[in-house]
C-alpha cells in the first residue's frame, strides 16, 4: 500500500505539472487548448532530435524548452488572435475548435516526417529506498523537478509584479486593464510559459515513459481531466487534483486493474462537473 | 407545468402547416433522394466503391442526427461515436449472443442509444451545463465507452472487435440493396428533421436557440425540448449504426471512435451549415469524396483535416449552404440577409453557435 501511495504521488506530481500549462491558459485567455498534448510532443521530439544530432543532453533539453516556448508564442501571435476577439462562451468554443484543428495538423506533420521518433531519458543508477519502497531514480528526479516547478510558480504568483498582474487578469480582465495592465502582453507571457511547462512535462515524463509522436491526444485528455477536477484556471487546484487523481489511479491500478482505472478517473471528472462545476479550488462563475 | 400554455399557443402554428410548406419540404428531399439513388448506376460494379458510398450515407445519417442535437438544441454532444456505438454493439451483441431476430435487436439497440442520449441531455439540463461543460461531460462519456469496449474484451472482442453472424446470408450483405436501405434512412431522417423544424417542437427549438432566457420566459419548456433533441438525435445515431453493424458484418472500437466519427461529423456539419436541413448531406458527400481523393497522401490527410477545421471555423463559420444562400439573395438584390430570417423562418438557417462567434467580432 505504501508503494502504491508513493507511486501515486510520483504520478500525481506528473498529472499536476501536466495540467498547470492547460489551466493557466484557460484562466487567462479563456482558451481551451486541445493542442496542449501536441505541445508536449513537439518539445519531446525536439529534444530527441537534438540528442540524435549529437548535442549533449543538457543542451538538448534547452532546445526542447525553446521549442515549447516558441510553439506557445506562435499560437498566441497567430491562431489565437481571432479567438481573443470573442468573449465568454464563444471564445472558449472557437479556441476549442481551432486548437483541435491545430492538434490534427501537428499530429499529421509529425507522423509524416518522424513516424518512429520518441523520447526516453534514461536516468542511471539503481533504485533508492524510501520508506522501505525501492523508487527509481528517474521518478524521483521527475518528481523533484515537478515540485520545484510548483514552488517556483507559487513564489512567482505571490511575490512578483508580473505574477500579480497575471492573477489580476485571471480575476478580472477589464479591471486589470483599468489598472494599466495590458492583458495582451500577459497572455503572450502565459502562452510562452505554457509552452515551457509543456516542455518540462515532456522531459520529466520521458524519464519513466517514452513520449512518442502519438502521445498527444492522451496527454491532452489527462490534462483536461485533472484541470476539470482541480477547477479550470486554478494552479493550486491543478496541483491538488493531480496528487489526488495520481494516488487514486495508482491504488485502483494495483487493486482492480488498469482498464477500470481510466474509467474511474473519467468518472471523477464527470462527477466533479456535475457536483461542483468550478472544480476543487476554482472560483465559481457569477 | 408551465409549458402547457406554450404548447397550445406554439402548437397553433403547426396546425397552419400549408400544403405549400409540405411541398417545399418533400420536393427538395425527393430531389436529393433521387440524385443519391443514381449513385449505384455509376459505381454499382465495384464492391469497394459501393462500400464507400454506404459509408457516405452512414455519415450523412450521423451528421443529420448530430444536427438535431447540436444545430437545433445547442447541445454540444462529443459522443456521437459512442451513441452510435451503443446502437452498433447493441445490435451485434443482442443478435449474436442472445440470438434475437435482426429487426428486434436493431430496434432494441436504437432504443438503448435514444435513452442514453436522453439521459445525457437530462443531466446537462438539470445541472444547467453550458456548451463547454456539456462538451466535456459527453467527451468523458465517449472516452469511458471506448475504454469499456476495450476492457470488456471477453464480450466485445476488445481492440479487434468481432465478426457478426447476425445479418449474414441476408440482402444486407449484398452489394447494392444495403445502399438503398441507407438511402431510405437518409430520406427518413431528412423528413423527420424537416417536419420537426416545422412542428411546434421546431418553433420551440428555434426559440430556445435564439434566446434561451426569452424562450423560457414565454413559456417554452427549454429542458423538455433539449431532452427531446437528445432522445431523437441519439435514436437516429443508434439506428443508423445498428443497421451498419449488421450490414458490414464486423465492428470494432475504431468503427465508433472519437477521432473516426465525432471529429469527422463536426467538420462535415460545419462545412454544410450547422442547423440547415441539407447541410449534413452536402458536408457528408463532399468529405466522403475528399477523403477518398486524399487517401494517397497518408498522414498528410490529417494535416488537411486540421487546416480545413481552422479555415471553416474562421472564415466560413455559417457553412456553405447559408453563405451561398445569402450571397444568392444579395446578388438578386432581394433582401438583406438579416431580414431573410424573419421573412422565412422555416427555412432560416439555425446558425446558433457560429452566429455568436461572428457577432462579437
Amino acid at each position: 500500500m505504501t508503494a502504491a501511495i508513493l507511486d501515486g504521488l510520483v504520478l500525481g506530481l506528473q498529472f499536476g505539472l501536466l495540467a498547470v500549462g492547460l489551466t493557466l491558459v484557460y484562466g487567462i485567455g479563456g482558451v481551451l487548448n486541445l493542442a496542449y498534448g501536441q505541445m508536449v510532443v513537439v518539445a519531446a521530439i525536439a529534444v530527441s532530435l537534438a540528442i540524435g544530432a549529437g548535442l549533449p543532453v543538457g543542451l538538448a533539453i534547452g532546445v526542447g524548452l525553446v521549442a515549447g516556448g516558441v510553439f506557445g508564442l506562435l499560437m498566441d501571435k497567430t491562431l489565437l488572435r481571432p479567438v481573443y476577439r470573442r468573449h465568454g462562451e464563444p471564445r472558449v468554443l472557437l479556441s476549442l475548435l481551432l486548437t483541435l484543428g491545430l492538434a490534427f495538423i501537428v499530429d499529421g506533420l509529425l507522423l509524416w516526417r518522424y513516424p518512429l521518433e520518441g523520447l526516453t531519458l534514461h536516468i542511471g543508477g539503481g533504485p533508492v529506498e524510501i520508506l522501505g519502497v525501492p523508487m527509481r531514480r528517474g521518478s524521483l528526479l521527475a518528481s523533484s523537478i515537478a515540485v520545484a516547478a510548483f514552488i517556483g510558480l507559487f513564489l512567482f504568483f505571490r511575490n512578483t509584479i508580473l505574477g500579480r498582474a497575471v492573477r489580476s487578469v485571471i480575476q478580472n480582465e477589464e479591471g486589470a486593464r483599468m489598472l494599466g495592465i495590458d492583458p495582451k502582453r500577459v497572455r503572450t507571457f502565459i502562452l510562452v510559459s505554457s509552452g515551457l511547462l509543456a516542455a518540462l512535462v515532456a522531459i520529466t515524463r520521458s524519464m519513466s515513459i517514452p513520449v512518442t509522436v502519438t502521445s498527444g491526444i492522451s496527454l491532452t485528455i489527462f490534462a483536461l481531466i485533472v484541470t476539470v477536477v482541480g477547477g479550470l484556471g486554478s494552479v493550486a487546484g491543478a496541483f491538488l487534483a493531480g496528487i489526488i487523481l495520481g494516488i487514486v489511479s495508482s491504488i485502483s491500478a494495483s487493486l482492480i486493474g488498469t482498464f477500470l482505472t481510466l474509467i474511474i478517473l473519467l468518472g471523477a471528472a464527470a462527477l466533479t462537473i456535475l457536483l461542483r462545476p468550478s472544480g476543487l479550488l476554482g472560483v465559481p462563475e457569477e | 407545468m408551465t409549458s402547457q400554455g406554450a404548447e397550445t399557443s406554439v402548437g397553433g402554428r403547426s396546425d397552419r402547416l400549408s400544403s405549400r410548406a409540405i411541398a417545399s419540404l418533400f420536393l427538395p428531399v425527393a430531389v436529393v433522394g433521387a440524385a443519391l439513388a443514381l449513385v449505384p448506376l455509376w459505381l454499382g460494379d465495384s464492391r469497394l466503391m459501393m462500400g464507400l458510398a454506404i459509408g457516405g450515407l452512414l455519415f450523412t445519417c450521423y451528421v443529420i442526427a448530430f444536427n438535431v442535437i447540436f444545430g437545433s438544441t445547442g447541445q454540444l454532444f462529443l459522443c456521437v461515436g459512442a451513441l452510435a456505438g451503443i446502437g452498433g454493439y447493441g445490435a451485434a451483441l443482442l443478435g449474436d449472443r442472445f440470438g434475437l431476430p435482426i429487426v428486434v435487436s436493431v430496434l432494441l439497440a436504437t432504443l438503448f442509444a435514444a435513452i442514453t442520449g436522453g439521459i445525457l441531455s437530462w443531466i446537462a439540463v438539470r445541472r444547467s451545463l453550458g456548451v463547454i461543460f456539456t462538451g466535456i461531460v459527453t467527451l468523458i462519456f465517449a472516452l469511458s465507452f471506448e475504454n469499456l469496449l476495450l476492457g470488456l474484451g471477453d464480450i466485445t472482442g476488445g481492440e479487434s472487435g468481432f465478426f457478426l453472424v447476425t445479418g449474414s446470408e441476408t440482402f444486407l450483405r449484398e452489394r447494392i440493396p444495403p445502399y438503398y436501405l441507407f438511402l431510405g434512412l437518409v430520406v427518413l431522417y431528412l423528413l423527420v428533421h424537416g417536419l420537426l423544424r416545422r412542428s411546434h417542437i421546431g418553433w420551440a427549438f428555434r426559440a430556445l436557440r435564439d434566446d434561451e432566457v426569452a424562450a423560457e420566459l414565454t413559456g417554452v419548456n427549454v429542458a423538455r425540448y433539449r431532452i427531446y433533441g437528445g432522445l431523437i438525435g441519439a435514436g437516429m445515431l443508434g439506428l443508423a449504426a445498428a443497421v451498419y453493424a449488421v450490414n458490414e458484418g464486423r465492428i470494432s472500437p475504431t468503427t465508433f471512435g472519437f477521432g473516426e466519427v465525432d471529429v469527422v461529423v463536426l467538420v462535415m456539419l460545419a462545412f454544410g451549415g450547422i442547423g440547415t436541413l441539407f447541410g449534413p448531406v452536402l458536408g457528408a458527400v463532399v468529405f466522403t469524396v475528399l477523403d477518398e481523393l486524399l487517401i494517397e497522401f497518408g498522414q498528410l490527410r490529417l494535416v488537411a483535416y486540421g487546416v480545413l477545421i481552422i479555415v471553416l471555423f474562421l472564415w466560413l463559420p455559417r457553412g456553405v449552404i447559408p453563405t451561398v444562400r445569402s450571397l444568392w439573395l444579395r446578388i438578386r438584390g432581394l433582401e438583406s440577409p438579416g431580414k431573410l430570417k424573419s421573412a422565412d423562418p422555416a427555412d432560416g438557417a439555425l446558425e446558433a453557435v457560429p452566429e455568436e462567434i461572428q457577432s462579437s467580432d
